[in-house]
């Protein structure tokens, strides 16, 4: 009987150095926030005042918090579908039979490895409206300059770019494993049944890459949410709102307006949205995802 | 199974082990001659394109402010201001950022390898009442966006008097649920009859997990190793927001400073591509080295949705 104790307590012990930090700056904050978001404070008065829901119904009857979930579900699609297919089409490129694909693969991945801040303030120069190199290629290919980060219609549509150019080698590398782990067997057995490359895709490739597929999009769905950095050099949620998503909303309440309970609000939002959407994903992995 | 399967497990996760059946000297039809070289062309010209950004923040950090200006850019600058460099280094303490960068990030990699690994042996090797939801807990935290809870991890580190301060710093980002995902996929590949008989020969779970299990994990904790150095040399955000002091700015909170700055006094941009050059150069350097291990990260972390 001590033994068992003994062997429980050990093993306590042992998880302890992580365990503490997960509580302490993860799942406490967690719980704390929510209390917040029923709360109203400046950072400032010695008390914080319980409101209930009043930052909830403030912030569903407000344009603003329209405007940002609007953006946050433009930037959330313009961003993981574009670097899920194109990552799978690059996967797929490089995926045949070509000799010493390591350097375009290397090339294609560095993106993710380095700080965002400094690649963002790169891609500011590239969208300079004046001289910078995206309105030298529109006007290549016949399009007049557009304003890009000063524009609120194209600023969006800017940062997209950086976050899809920075992610997309990253889950090429997935698609790529995904790829290689395929049964050789069966591709040739189709092959053999004289089914041409887009039946063997659509009916062999693609449901066994499936997990890769599902993984990927509630990685890259809890990423699209947290962006931050991109957007704090490039436009700094602006101009008008136009790149502001819930969490540079959420940013701005909490450190630029010292508005804690609202902040919060947004925040609990937040990752209810990322709840919802990974239990979404879980439901519909159950009908359509294959696993081998 | 045992370690030489893990072994195996592990070897087998090198990339590039894939397309090398295909290499025999076979004859291969014209149409298909046509077909790989369009592909090479697509292939390099999109290699190209991603990585111009980087050949453009470098060649941009060498022109003279008169010649960045002009349009249509040039493609490769007319004269090289390397001073350039020296004028963007020199101009903020950027060695003091690096250095605390690759300082706070080298300390919360010595940490997390300890409690990570203790973490992950528990929840693989140990026997205890709280073991499932303890691992329910870890998967969790992979769903939980970590953003979104600054604001109140900002007021804790507050009551804990940790603003402004390398402590700070380090001990809030000292867990990782990818780090102790990772180590747990490692540690449940090795067999569990060594621990028994580390245990039969009286050594505690202490030493079997630092003497027997780690030399096992090796490349696991390198992948780790790797992936956190670089997410906390990039590290913007969190660390921007819990301080305050110019002398604990992490290299990109520095180097969003001197672009804000250098926007104040007449855009000076042929410097600031030169600091953002210099802020990416170190990991470059280190990915043109480590490639291999830094993209094994995806085969380990593609695991995840298997268990």
């Amino acid at each position: 009987m001590r033994l068992k104790a003994f062997r429980e307590g050990e093993a306590i012990l042992f998880t302890l150095p992580a365990l503490v930090p997960l509580l302490v700056f993860w799942f406490g904050p967690l719980g704390y926030i929510v209390y917040l978001s029923f709360t109203e404070w400046d950072f400032m008065s010695p008390e914080k005042l319980f409101v209930g829901l009043e930052n909830y119904t403030y912030l569903l009857t407000h344009a603003d918090f329209y405007q940002a979930l609007k953006v946050t579900l433009l930037f959330g699609f313009g961003t993981v579908i574009p670097i899920i297919v194109g990552g799978l089409a690059l996967a797929l490129l490089m995926n045949s039979k070509l000799r010493s694909t390591g350097l375009f693969r290397a090339m294609m991945f560095s993106p993710w490895v380095t700080p965002t801040v400094a690649v963002s303030i790169a891609w500011s120069w590239i969208f300079e409206p004046d001289v910078g190199l995206a309105n030298l290629l529109l006007g290549w290919i016949g399009i007049s300059p557009v304003g890009w980060l000063q524009d609120s219609t194209w600023a969006l549509v800017a940062v997209m770019i950086v976050t899809v150019w920075k992610s997309i080698g990253w889950s090429m590398v997935f698609y790529l494993v995904a790829l290689r782990n395929l049964p050789q067997d069966l591709m040739e057995a189709a092959a053999i049944d004289g089914a041409n490359a887009w039946d063997k895709f659509r009916g062999i490739t693609l449901p066994l890459i499936s997990p890769t597929t599902l993984f990927l999009s509630i990685i890259l769905t809890i990423q699209s949410l947290q962006a931050y950095d991109q957007i704090n050099v490039m436009t700094q949620g602006g101009p008008a709102g136009s790149t502001r998503t819930l969490l540079y909303m959420y940013y701005q309440s909490a450190f630029e307006s010292f508005n804690v309970g609202e902040a919060s609000a947004i925040a609990v939002i937040i990752i209810l949205i990322c709840v919802l959407l990974s239990g979404l994903s879980f439901l519909l992995s159950r009908r359509l995802v294959h696993y081998s | 199974m045992n370690i030489t399967d893990s072994r195996k497990v592990e070897q087998e996760r090198e990339l590039g082990r894939g397309n090398k059946r295909e290499r025999s000297g076979k004859i291969v039809p014209v149409g298909e001659q046509i077909g790989r070289m369009i592909r090479y062309v697509v292939l390099v010209v999109v290699s190209l394109a991603m990585a111009f950004p980087f050949y453009w923040m470098v060649t941009s950090g060498l022109k003279t402010n008169d010649e960045i200006w002009r349009f249509p850019p040039t493609f490769w600058p007319e004269s090289i201001n390397w001073s350039n460099y020296a004028d963007a280094w020199n101009s903020a303490p950027f060695a003091r950022y690096m250095f605390n960068s690759i300082f706070v990030a080298v300390c919360i990699c010595v940490i997390q390898v300890v409690n990570a690994s203790m973490m992950a042996y528990a929840l693989t090797h140990m026997k205890f009442r709280l073991k499932g939801p303890f691992t329910a807990m870890v998967l969790l935290g992979y769903m939980i966006p970590t953003t979104a809870v600054y604001l109140p991890s900002y007021m804790i580190l507050n009551e804990l008097h940790l603003l402004d301060s390398y402590a700070g710093l380090i001990i809030s980002n000292s867990v990782s649920v990818f780090s102790i995902f990772l180590l747990r996929q490692a540690f449940m590949q090795v067999s569990h009859e060594l621990v028994e008989a580390g245990q039969l020969d009286g050594a505690s779970h202490f030493r079997i997990l630092w003497t027997i299990m780690s030399p096992l994990i090796r490349s696991s904790f390198a992948v780790m190793i790797l992936i956190t150095f670089i997410e906390q040399y990039n590290n913007y955000f969190w660390p921007m927001l819990i301080t305050k002091d110019p002398d604990l700015r992490l290299v990109s909170a520095g180097l969003r400073g001197f672009f804000v700055e250098g926007g104040a006094y007449g855009l000076a941009w042929p410097q600031i591509m030169a600091a953002s050059a210099f802020t990416i150069a170190p990991l470059l350097v280190l990915f043109a080295f480590a490639q291999k291990t830094i993209m094994q990260s995806v085969n380990m972390s593609a695991g995840v949705n298997k268990n």
